[in-house]
């Protein structure tokens, strides 16, 4: 995996936390911060890229390139900056993705109608992971070791690319197992980029170029498979006939 | 003498039979959990409830003589059998002798059996004087018939009736707060009335023919000073009536004062009445969670508790929060979980209980970890970190599982930026919003799919993906079908619920 650049702003009380979490999980972070205290925090804690703007000058946010980013995260202590820096970035850059942060319901369909992509509620995703705890202790561990490829097992996205051997070809035609990989979901472009779908929703669906499929599998049988995918027969079934 | 006696103590005391016999009787009368306390409390009130419905009927109708003799004679004498075994079992007389009597041996000072006996008849005396004892007096005295008011004791044995219920004794709890109020009001109600009665005494005993005695004037001096008044005596001269205006505004000033003293009383206690209420009720439950401290957390953990399957208690000792968490109709306490005496009020010894620490402070949640740990290894702890240099602080003070707000947060993240077409499913799988779920299923002992291979079960038919199988802490992931499957494993699927509820309605022995 190539290594992903982010932008971060906000270093406060819940930003420092997750700012570490994330250079801990390999990531490359660029702090943007308003407050002296919490830019000079920055500096010491070994983000030595960040920097100090004024959070309410559209030049200062343009300067930034935000687009240059995989991805922005919007994590300022108070809720009113919060939302206020997500509604100046999709202003400024509709097409960007922004992850907003918020610690409560009311923040989060502010954030929301601020125009952040993805609003993570810090106590909602908590107070799930207690009730998962409770009910499926297994599968929780297990769910966190696949996101994060800890197992060594994780999940892919990858495109049905033009003239693969899967285009025109049903779901349950298809022996995914034979590849070692499993087949989670997909998106089906015809319908909607952001509809996903569990294979267990229970459509029969025909795959065609262009559809977006999620497996999950060991890494190395994934990227196999991924470049498998491009071929315009069937591996398996060759093997078999 | 003293030797008589403490021949008898002796005797008593080596006869298991007796002790045995005293045992058996204290338990059935003081310990509310005894076997056999059911049928005997049945019998009591049984006794009570015919013996109050004969005094009634008596009143118009002549009653039979076989019920009369079983009023008289078998209640009363019922009653007074358990009187006297209550006090029999109240204190153990030959052992205080016996104790008494080594002591003086091991002192070399002669042995008198007066000492001990005046003690233990101090005990007696003390119990004697306990309210539920006065009361069990009483219910015994109606079978003496030649006085005709006794025969209105027989409502002592209604009072006899308070033993079961648990409300009079926390009625009396509260009053006993506010004890100094109550009899300073008591005093001067006393006083008033015997002032005013007095005073009416002397001013119209002659002019006024309804006063004929001391009694009639301060029975009518309380009837005014409580603005009753009857109007059966009234005073007849100006200095009379002057008498009857001042104790009249005092009486109001004295009954609103005493109102406002029982309802502040009240209103003090009734939250801790209705919190041990509470507490009493979940400590029925076989399994349930006490969450520590109402904050963002909690409120987002209960909000998703849908289902309400989850028998939950929260602990929190803030009183504001407390207020907001009441107005929410959550089931709360005002209590620092921090301290040992409270967590202990839980059934720790039988019921599963799972406590979920959640304050935004660290050392409030070590420390609450730490108390609950030191009273039972089995209460599950589930615990918020905010920091993760305290991960290892709360793997030692026992934790069982450690949840860092952030660290949850940066996997979605990492999710977002590694798996955006993914991140809505798994955003969905992981706040339980979305109806596809990543599901356990558990293979019990006897699971009919035990021993079976993993191509005799069609999850497709239920609209299940089968992803692994979870094995002695190690995850097999996606297997041959040729694998059979053994009890004890945890098979994982993707699905939605009543695919899952499907499943589990077919095959039998697994959850």
């Amino acid at each position: 995996m190539s290594v992903k650049n982010i932008l971060v702003f906000g270093y406060g009380a819940h930003g420092r936390h997750i700012a570490k979490g994330l250079l801990d999980d390999g990531y490359l972070l660029k702090i943007v911060e308003e407050k002296e205290e919490n830019y000079q925090r920055a500096i010491e804690d070994g983000f030595t890229e960040s920097v100090r703007i004024d959070m309410s000058s559209d030049e200062a946010l343009l300067e930034l390139d935000p687009q240059s980013y995989d991805q922005v995260v919007c994590i300022m202590d108070d809720e009113h900056y919060n939302v206020f820096i997500t509604l100046s970035l999709s202003s400024l850059f509709p097409e960007l993705s922004i992850v907003a942060i918020s610690d409560s319901i009311h923040t989060s369909s502010k954030l929301k109608l601020a125009g952040a992509s993805k609003v993570i509620d810090l106590y909602e995703v908590s107070a799930n992971r207690i009730h998962n705890i409770l009910n499926r202790p297994v599968a929780t561990q297990l769910l966190k070791d696949f996101v994060m490829s800890k197992t060594g097992i994780s999940f892919m996205e990858m495109e049905v690319p033009k003239g693969s051997f899967l285009h025109g070809k049903k779901i349950d035609d298809v022996d995914f197992s034979c590849y070692d990989v499993l087949l989670v979901g997909l998106v089906d472009k015809s319908v909607n980029v952001h509809s996903f779908e569990f294979v267990t929703a229970g459509h029969e669906h025909t795959l065609e170029s262009g559809d977006i499929i999620v497996c999950m599998g060991e890494v190395e049988k994934l990227r196999n498979f991924k470049k498998l995918l491009h071929r315009k027969v069937d591996l398996c079934r060759e093997v078999k006939a | 003498m003293n030797e008589t006696l403490l021949t008898i103590a002796r005797k008593l005391h080596n006869s298991s039979r007796y002790r045995k016999a005293k045992l058996a009787i204290r338990d059935l009368l003081t310990n509310p959990q005894n076997d056999y306390r059911k049928y005997f409390d049945l019998t009591i009130v049984f006794l009570i409830v015919t013996s109050v419905i004969i005094l009634i009927y008596e009143v118009k109708h002549p009653v039979p003589l076989w019920i009369e003799y079983y009023d008289l004679y078998f209640v009363s004498l019922v009653f007074a059998v358990e009187y006297l075994l209550r006090l029999w079992v109240v204190n153990d007389v030959s052992e205080m002798i016996l104790d008494e009597y080594r002591d003086s041996r091991f002192l070399g000072k002669p042995f008198r059996a007066k000492k001990p006996l005046k003690k233990a008849f101090r005990q007696k005396l003390r119990y004697m004087l306990t309210p539920s004892a006065i009361i069990d007096l009483l219910a015994i005295f109606p079978a003496y018939r030649p006085v005709r008011v006794l025969r209105i004791f027989v409502l002592f044995r209604v009072l006899k009736l308070l033993r079961y219920t648990k409300s009079i004794n926390q009625f009396i709890e509260v009053l006993k707060n506010k004890q100094f109020e109550l009899y300073t009001l008591l005093f001067l109600l006393a006083f008033m009335v015997m002032t005013a009665g007095i005073a009416i005494y002397v001013l119209e005993e002659r002019i006024n023919p309804n006063i004929e005695s001391l009694f009639d004037a301060i029975y009518w001096a309380l009837i005014t000073i409580s603005t009753v008044g009857f109007g059966d005596i009234a005073p007849v001269t100006d200095e009379g009536r002057t008498i009857s205006i001042i104790i009249i505004v005092f009486g109001i000033a004295m009954i609103s004062f005493a109102t406002s003293v029982i309802v502040s009383a009240f209103s003090e206690k009734l939250n801790e009445v209705k919190e041990s209420r509470i507490i009493e009720k979940i400590n029925k439950s076989e399994s349930f969670l006490i969450i520590c401290g109402y904050g963002q957390m909690t409120k987002m953990f209960l909000r998703q508790n849908h289902n309400g399957n989850q028998d939950y208690i929260i602990l929190e000792k803030d009183s504001e929060r407390v207020e907001a968490a009441r107005r929410m109709g959550y089931d709360v306490v005002h209590e620092d979980a921090s301290r040992t005496e409270v967590l202990q009020r839980f059934n720790t010894k039988y019921a599963k209980i799972t406590l979920l620490c959640l304050t935004n402070s660290d050392v409030e949640n070590i420390y609450i970890t730490l108390t609950a740990k030191s009273i039972s290894k089995k209460i599950e702890v589930i615990v918020r970190a905010n920091a993760q240099n305290m991960v290892k602080k709360f793997e030692y003070a026992g934790a069982d599982h450690i949840l860092l707000p952030h660290d949850v947060v940066n996997n979605m993240i990492h999710i977002a930026i590694t798996q955006p077409t993914m991140y809505k499913a798994l955003h969905a799988v992981l706040t339980g919003k979305d109806a596809a779920q990543i599901y356990e299923i558990h293979m019990h002992r006897y699971s009919d799919l035990a021993g079976k291979t993993l191509s005799d079960i069609d999850f497709k038919a239920f609209k299940l993906l089968f992803l692994g199988i979870h094995r002695n802490g190690e995850f097999l992931f996606n297997p041959a079908p040729d694998t059979i499957i053994e009890p004890n494993d945890v098979l994982l699927v993707i699905g939605r619920g009543i695919s899952l509820q499907h499943f589990e309605e077919i095959h039998k022995g697994v959850a």
